[in-house]
């Protein structure tokens, strides 16, 4: 049985964080790394390689695979430099007691088409956090992220990511 | 970087600042990242022997690339790198430091730019020295 | 790329092509190179943290299996398709040099606000069939009218 001392618990404190809006952050999409990320997931569809052939279907640029939603902007000091994203001030503030760290599960909504000379601002919030009680009992926390084109102004992705904490 | 180096305070024998490196097995990858060169000698430890070598080794060019450093960090914003080279005669590995080194060999001016050469390396902890090259910048004098 | 898949061509019930990829070390350098991400549980098999997992093998990054199945949606949706969004669970692991099969299903089509929509079960199953990333999408298709 968990030590109630350590237990895991949703205090009214972190329900208090969701929905909380962090400070923006920039993401770039460029023709080296749309070409870069999909060499990283073995895809050879030109598409994400030939500038000339993406124009010619019709596209701005070459297409980012599905799951490349650009680079964030990297500041030394300012970036976890393990994973790259950015840490930032504002936005939720949560205390979690376990050091074991899953990925839970990713989901993209998108509203256009992400193209190499992109630039994104994205923001994010808590959306939800769930208890799992047990024997080993897990925190799932939901970030949602929402990416606006830096140009128009424009939502063009959402993202959710869920994270398990154990 | 706050400290100006000038022409007028170096002199040949001079050492300039040491920069000691150690690699990650991350930062190695973090090289082939940056550097496209994904040869698997510097993370695959399995393909890495079946070459014949001990274990992972560090990239040439990412020694090269500290030497650079060494140097860009010394000359400050004032100084430029005119030209810097070395070969890659021994092997470094990811977890060992590699110490990066430079000492100044002959200053002079020309066309009214102030030179200064370099014999540049990095060495091992034993002291053996693994990439021997040199360096030719540009300093501002005080006048 | 394949010729375009239209609306009308699909089925409920219709299985997706299949995408096979076996993960060596190089690629899952490379996908870090390409994501950004440098957790040494991907490539360095003395990474401390892999041992505590109880692992002798590295594992594979799991937003690489989410772009796997993006790359099986992608393909279904074609230059003139749109994917309009798709989402995974990681419910299990995949260990380096081991197959990985991207597999989908189509469960539904259906016209909203003009467009043609095709839902589907997708997924990705290691070497013994094991569903480890179970996920659904939503792909908008052109129509020939």
């Amino acid at each position: 049985m968990p030590d109630t001392e350590t237990a895991l618990q949703i205090t009214d404190d972190m329900r208090a964080q969701i929905g909380v809006e962090s400070e923006p952050w920039t993401y770039e999409v460029t023709t080296t790394s749309v070409r870069m990320y999909a060499r990283g997931i073995g895809s050879e569809d030109p598409i994400h390689y030939d500038v000339d052939f993406a124009k010619q279907q019709g596209f701005r640029s070459i297409v980012a695979p599905l799951g490349y939603i650009g680079t964030p902007v990297y500041l030394p000091g300012s970036n976890d430099p393990t994973f790259g994203f950015p840490r930032r001030a504002g936005g939720p503030r949560l205390d979690i007691p376990f050091k074991g760290l899953l990925d839970g599960g990713t989901e993209t909504e998108y509203f256009d088409v992400i193209c190499a000379g992109d630039v994104l601002e994205e923001t994010s919030h808590l959306a939800d956090l769930k208890l799992r009680e047990g024997a080993r009992p897990m925190l799932f926390i939901t970030n949602e992220s929402v990416y606006k084109d830096k140009a128009t102004g424009k939502v063009v992705v959402k993202q959710r990511l869920t994270s398990i904490h154990m | 970087m706050t400290h100006q180096v000038f022409f007028e305070d170096v002199h040949a024998g001079d050492e300039i600042p040491q920069l000691r490196k150690n690699c990650s097995t991350q930062q190695l990858v973090q090289w082939a990242a940056a550097s496209g060169d994904f040869y698997q000698i510097h993370y695959d430890r399995d393909f890495a022997q079946a070459t014949g070598l001990k274990g992972l080794i560090v990239h040439g060019a990412l020694k090269n690339a500290f030497l650079g450093q060494l140097l860009h960090d010394w000359i400050g914003e004032g100084g430029q790198i005119r030209r810097f080279g070395c070969s890659y005669r021994g092997m470094d590995e990811p977890g060992q430091d590699i110490l990066c080194r430079g000492v100044v060999t002959k200053t002079y001016t020309l066309d009214g730019r102030h030179y200064v050469d370099l014999d540049i390396w990095t060495e091992k902890p034993d002291g053996k020295r693994t990439s021997p090259g040199t360096a030719t910048v540009t300093l501002p004098g005080r006048a | 790329m394949a010729q375009q898949t239209y609306f009308e061509d699909v089925a409920v019930g219709q299985q997706l092509p299949t995408i096979k990829i076996t993960p060596d070390k190089q690629q899952l350098v490379k996908f870090a190179a390409g994501s950004g991400d440098f957790n040494p549980l991907h490539f360095d098999e003395k990474f401390p943290m892999l041992k505590a997992m109880g692992l002798t093998e590295n594992i594979v990054h799991g937003r690489f299996k989410y772009a796997q199945v993006g790359r099986a949606v992608f393909a279904l949706a074609g230059y003139k398709g749109r994917v309009k969004r798709f989402g995974v669970s990681y419910r299990g692991m995949d260990l380096l040099n081991k197959e990985i099969t991207v597999a989908g299903v189509v469960t539904a089509k259906r016209e909203e606000d003009g467009e043609h929509l095709v839902d589907l079960d997708v997924w990705t199953e290691d070497a013994e069939g094991k569903k480890t990333t179970p996920g659904t999408a939503v792909v908008a298709l052109p129509s020939r009218g």
